[in-house]
């Protein structure tokens, strides 16, 4: 695993150096070492027989969860207001596009995963109803000469606006699920959606089921990303769509190099200041540059058995929407 | 017939009480807005307690079998391994590290393990 070259970066930066030389150190060692002439700690760490990264830092697996949950629980009062002064509200309109992507018909199930904050749900639920609010102005335009007793029995078999679509949120955070119910409340979405805590690995969900999955800024935490998709796989209808909002690989150099720059400069600066947090805005920065690219999460996609699996990067590849079809 | 000749006067007076049309519709709107509404005053109730509905969805994240809902302790429970997921306040909990172990299957496990 070679050091990225974002470590440059890092040379800036006092913090950043003992963390380099903390994480690649004993990794260094632990490669090129026999196992006999390490000492104590190393043998412990020799123990768990898998590992993974948080962030630039390696870790077992067993952690890893751990310390997601962590920096999910801190960040999530301030989620919202983070997420528009670092994406200086960007994300606002990936998560639109990857709703005008899904497009849903009103009867639609979505199951919609690490989503506690309810961003998609909320959105999903504004667009079915949109789509109702449309279809009933046209079917005003169209009958314009009802009898008095059509125009009664219109106002008494009051239509579900929502069609008998229903979004699930699940999420592995507690936190987040309370800012996402609070929320709810809040914007006077009440019918339509549940909320469940669930890992994303162990899907608490029979198969068959789901119409669509999404995930967005989900994946790149969770531990076992192919076990997340087998599971995602496994809850959707044949027919079912797959999308997936995360941050992808930016193509070109001129913008990475900027992007890069203001990722580990400027969004950890701006989490100490807004949320009192640099750990946890150091490990986002962090784990985007760890997660995998579009190609190569396409192919990951297309090894837990989806077609048709395609994707688009938005904002030069900053984020990228992925989708597949359970067929 | 006396009968019938007060039905038809009473029948013409309601008639003729009616409401005009711009009325009615209010009324139905109003009706219908506090039929929408219903649901919406309850949420805050529904919002903490668990919809059985749920359970065509939700299955063990284990076994992936059916749970049952246990509405004395709240819990949603897989009887074929023993294990109880907690609903905190409205959200089923099914992290399975945060599931309770229920009595009497533990014991039977540990009999099979020896």
């Amino acid at each position: 695993m070679a050091a990225p070259r974002s470590y440059v970066l890092w040379s800036y930066c006092g913090r950043g150096w003992s963390r380099l030389v903390r994480t690649c150190g004993p990794r260094g060692l632990h490669s090129s070492l026999p196992a006999g002439s390490l000492g104590v700690r190393f043998l412990s760490q020799e123990k768990h027989a898998t590992q993974t990264h948080f962030g630039f830092e390696t870790v077992s697996e067993e952690e890893k969860g751990g310390k997601v949950y962590q920096v999910f629980e801190s960040v999530a009062k301030k989620y919202d207001v983070m997420n528009d002064m670092m994406s200086l509200g960007i994300h606002r309109v990936w998560k639109d596009m990857l709703l005008w992507k899904m497009n849903p018909l009103p009867g639609t199930q979505l199951l919609d995963v690490a989503g506690g904050t309810g961003d998609i749900a909320f959105r999903f639920l504004n667009y079915i109803q949109a789509q109702h609010q449309r279809k009933q102005k046209r079917q005003l335009r169209a009958q314009q000469n009802l009898s008095w007793d059509e125009i009664a029995k219109k106002y008494q078999d009051e239509e579900d606006p929502l069609g008998g679509s229903h979004v699930m949120i699940c999420d592995i955070n507690r936190e987040m699920l309370k800012v996402g119910q609070k929320k709810a409340s809040d914007q006077g979405h009440k019918a339509g959606l549940t909320w469940v805590l669930g890992d994303a690995e162990e899907l608490p969900f029979d198969d068959h089921k789901f119409d669509i999955y999404t995930i967005a800024f989900g994946i790149r935490n969770v531990t076992h990303i192919d076990q997340a998709l087998q599971e995602a796989h496994r809850v959707l209808k044949p027919g079912g769509r797959f999308l997936c909002l995360e941050f992808s690989r930016v193509n070109n150099p001129l913008i990475s190099r900027l992007y890069d720059l203001y990722s580990f400069q400027v969004i950890p600066v701006l989490g100490e200041v807004i949320a009192g947090d640099w750990k946890s805005y150091q490990y986002l920065v962090e784990s985007i540059r760890k997660f995998p690219s579009q190609e190569e999460f396409k192919e990951m996609i297309e090894d837990a058995g989806f077609q048709k699996v395609t994707y688009e990067s938005l904002t030069s590849g900053i984020v990228a929407i992925h989708s597949g079809f359970k067929l | 017939m006396l009968s019938w000749a007060c039905g038809t006067i009473a029948s013409a007076l309601r008639g003729a009480r009616a409401p005009p049309l711009a009325v009615v519709q209010r009324g139905l709107r109003s009706t219908s807005s506090r039929f929408l509404a219903g649901p919406g005053e309850g949420a805050e109730k529904p919002l903490r307690a668990f919809d059985p509905a749920l359970l065509e969805f939700l299955v063990c994240p284990l076994s992936k079998k059916p749970l049952r809902y246990e509405a004395s302790t709240n819990e949603l429970i897989n009887e074929e391994l023993g294990i109880a997921y907690p609903i905190i306040d409205g959200i089923p909990n099914m992290i399975p590290q945060a599931a309770r172990r229920t009595h009497q299957h533990k014991k039977q496990e540990e009999t099979e393990q020896h």
